[in-house]
């Protein structure tokens, strides 16, 4: 099955050359180039991935962002000319997963298509327990009691690296190699955000963690079973 | 040494009180140096007090020659009179006996000192005539007895019809009293000559002049407080807006260019604040206008950076698609793809990096820091630079002898700084070996980069953080550096708070030396590393140390 990707760019020459790359590594790219349309256009080609320019005539890339994250958990990755700190931080608050700095080179931009495409691997137990939550390894979902508690496929993914090795600490750097697929130093400002991200969801009280704790200077664990 | 000189400050008081005085005496030096106010007060008052001392002695002189004058005079006038008298009563007398003589004599004196009004009278035959056997007794006031002298009677004698007089002091039970003594000739009928003495105090004119000076001396001191005060006050007027232009202009040049001073009346001081605004203005003009220009400027070139992107993108991942079907491409055409892959690669670090550096133009760079190890990152720099200096030949070592706590820095910046500067080493350094070098004290850790290579001449190293600046401009850039690296490394290293310094010697190598505060903020005094090596002619390490392996690299902790 050929994974659809939508490329959000109001370039047109560069969608079009992303359209070749992603056609050459077979998937099936649709394009959109305004902000506007953009969400029609999520609606009506449910793709399983969205590359999401940050600039966009109409509407801004990071609204488009929030919006699409608002009725679905999509995977998005940001391509952004601007590699500021408050732009970066802002499109992953809105929900990005993963962001791109231009230029990029075709492979980085495949390989993170592929990292966030990919089946999850397959679950060594069915269901695994933390803090007051269950996660249903194999059926993608987090429960709390009854209550289902919706998650993007990343924030799933950040939560089970930790689930899955109570005992763990684990540093930043390995969430990037684990969770995003990065093999070299990428910017740990991505973990910080979804860490947030997560909490909101599946925290009491997001300012004093219990589920996923902090270990300064060090890096995260999963909170102790209840 | 106590007990025995109880009354005596011990030695230790003494030099108290010697470098209070220190103290005092500096302080005063100081106040003459730095105040206008204290130094025009003290020569206002040390010359007027000169001029009022001058003026007042010359008062006092001549007020007390002419009140003497005149007491003088008086004292003549009463003493030609009172001799006459006495003479006219000698002559009328028939006495020709001692006891006759005697009493005429004394009737005489009573006249003299009616007239007179002296009590301090003498009478005293003079010498040089014959002994008479019925001349009077000399009679003396005990006022003037040892007062008269020789030369008075002498030329009393000697000038029958003159009067002559003597300062004197006139001894009472009151005490002694300033005066004259006037001496006369006195012809005794039938006794011979006799020299008659009249004394006059002048104790009341005395008086009059030391009350006279000790009023005037009150009046000087006052008059020395009052225009002392007057001084100050006329000083401090006048200062007053000297010291505001002062402040003004300090802040002035602290940057704070909208102060202006106060503008008032049409005076001398107004036409100063005036120019002093109109300067400011001037200056505020000007600089806005620069700003207004660097920002525009700042701002095109961010621009200019980010709307390159999008189509250097578009270029990239072309080339790229190209270059990944090179081997499909006939000879020329696939050499021409590498080619474009290639450049396409160095044109983005080109952009990068300007863009790195406008960002540090317009002040919008933001540390992210965080407690690093610089040895950790060394060795990560070290290893993530391992294939480019095999590729030159050049080994890389790492010499940390030790004593390191975490720094907080930016790791992402620093690893750029030492990236770059191996970078740079690597390039020029001959393919001889490299010598990272780590080390830190209390406040600063440093990280210094030897090469043995080429070497720069000093006015080549002064340079050398010149942007887009070449050592040599025939040389290639064989590293494909963007001549911008050195100049961003400077700036993560101002922008940490510490500094990128550099020696260099033609031939010999260069070093590169980063010194960074453990903590953002805190001022630099010093580097834990030197800049300039024990061995600048050296050509290579003096023993071969250990070629790094990042994992290998002991890190103990202070």
């Amino acid at each position: 099955m050929t994974s659809r990707v939508l490329v959000v760019d109001d370039d047109t020459a560069l969608a079009e050359m992303i359209g070749i790359v992603l056609r050459s590594e077979g998937f099936e790219p649709s394009f959109c180039a305004d902000g506007a349309t953009a969400l029609q256009a999520f609606r009506d080609s449910k793709p399983d991935l969205v590359l999401l320019d940050l600039m966009l005539p109409g509407l801004d890339g990071i609204e488009v962002c929030s919006r699409i994250r608002a009725e679905s958990g999509t995977p998005i990755i940001m391509l952004t000319a601007k590699s500021d700190t408050a732009d970066v931080v802002r499109g992953l608050e809105s929900g990005a997963d993963d962001y791109m700095v231009k230029p990029f080179n075709p492979k980085e931009l495949v390989a993170r298509i592929r990292t966030r495409l990919r089946p999850a691997p397959e679950p060594v137990v069915e269901t695994i327990a933390i803090g007051d939550l269950v996660i249903d390894a194999a059926g993608h979902e987090v429960r709390r009691g009854a209550e289902r508690i919706n998650l993007t496929p990343l924030e799933f993914d950040l939560l089970l690296a930790l689930a899955s090795k109570p005992q763990q600490v684990f540093t930043r750097e390995m969430l990037l190699e684990q969770v995003w697929g990065y093999h070299y130093k990428a910017d740990t400002r991505l973990v910080n955000v979804h860490v947030q991200r997560l909490r909101a969801k599946v925290e009491h009280d997001p300012d004093n963690p219990r589920i996923v704790q902090t270990v300064r200077g060090v890096g995260y664990r999963a909170g102790a079973t209840t | 040494m106590k007990d025995e000189a109880p009354a005596m400050p011990t030695g230790g008081a003494w030099r108290t009180i010697r470098q209070r005085g220190a103290a005092v005496a500096n302080r005063l030096v100081s106040l003459w140096r730095h105040s206008l106010q204290f130094r025009t007060v003290l020569i206002t008052i040390g010359l007027s007090g000169l001029a009022i001392l001058v003026i007042g002695l010359y008062i006092t002189f001549s007020i007390a020659s002419n009140l003497f004058e005149s007491q003088r005079d008086r004292a003549l006038d009463a003493s030609n009179s009172a001799a006459a008298a006495a003479q006219t009563l000698l002559e009328s007398s028939a006495a020709a006996d001692r006891g006759a003589l005697q009493s005429v004599l004394d009737q005489a004196v009573r006249t003299v000192q009616t007239v007179s009004g002296s009590s301090a009278i003498a009478v005293l035959r003079q010498s040089g005539q014959e002994t008479s056997t019925i001349a009077p007794q000399d009679r003396i006031a005990p006022a003037l007895t040892g007062v008269i002298s020789d030369e008075l009677q002498a030329s009393v004698r000697e000038n029958p019809d003159r009067q002559f007089w003597q300062s004197v002091s006139l001894g009472d039970e009151a005490g002694e009293d300033p005066g004259i003594v006037v001496g006369t000739d006195l012809m005794v009928p039938g006794a011979g000559r006799y020299g008659l003495y009249i004394g006059y105090s002048f104790a009341g004119a005395e008086q009059t002049l030391a009350f006279m000076e000790a009023t005037g001396i009150i009046g000087a001191v006052a008059l020395l407080v009052l225009l002392g005060a007057i001084t100050l006050l006329v000083v401090r007027w006048v200062i007053e807006p000297v010291r505001t232009v002062a402040a003004t202009s300090r802040r002035l040049a602290a940057g704070d260019l909208g102060v202006r001073m106060p503008e008032k009346g049409e005076d001398e001081l107004a036409t100063l604040a005036a120019s002093f605004n109109g300067m400011a203005d001037t200056l505020q003009a000007r600089i806005r206008e620069l700003a207004e220009l660097s920002v525009m400027q700042q701002r095109f070139v961010s621009d200019v950076s980010h709307e390159l992107r999008t189509p250097l993108t578009t270029i990239r991942l072309a080339g790229d698609v190209l270059y990944g079907q090179r081997e499909e491409f006939p000879g020329p055409t696939a050499r021409t793809v590498e080619l474009l892959h290639t450049q396409t690669e160095r044109f983005e670090r080109l952009l990068a990096d300007l863009l790195e550096i406008s960002r540090y133009d317009a002040g919008s760079v933001e540390l992210g820091t965080e407690p690093t190890n610089l040895v950790h990152l060394a060795g990560d720099a070290i290893e993530s630079m391992h294939d480019l200096a095999l590729e030159h030949g050049s080994e890389l070592q790492l010499v940390a002898p030790g004593g390191y706590l975490d720094a907080e820095v930016d790791p992402r910046r620093v690893k750029r700084i030492v990236r770059n500067l191996l970078g740079n080493a690597i390039e020029h350094g001959e393919g001889r070996p490299i010598v990272v070098s780590v080390d830190s004290d209390e406040h600063a850790v440093a990280l210094s980069v030897r090469d043995y290579g080429l070497g720069m001449t000093e006015e080549d190293a002064a340079r050398v953080f010149d942007r887009f600046w070449r050592a040599d401009p025939s040389r290639m850039r064989t590293i494909g550096g963007t001549g911008l690296g050195l100049a961003i490394s400077q700036e993560d290293a101002v922008a940490h708070g510490g500094s990128l310094d550099v020696w260099s010697k033609p031939n010999a190598g260069t070093v590169f030396r980063l010194t960074l505060p453990r903590s953002p903020g805190t001022p630099l005094t010093g580097s834990p590393l030197p800049l300039e090596p024990d061995d600048p002619d050296a050509t290579g390490p003096v023993e071969p140390a250990r070629p790094v392996d990042a994992q290998q690299v002991e890190v103990r902790d202070a």
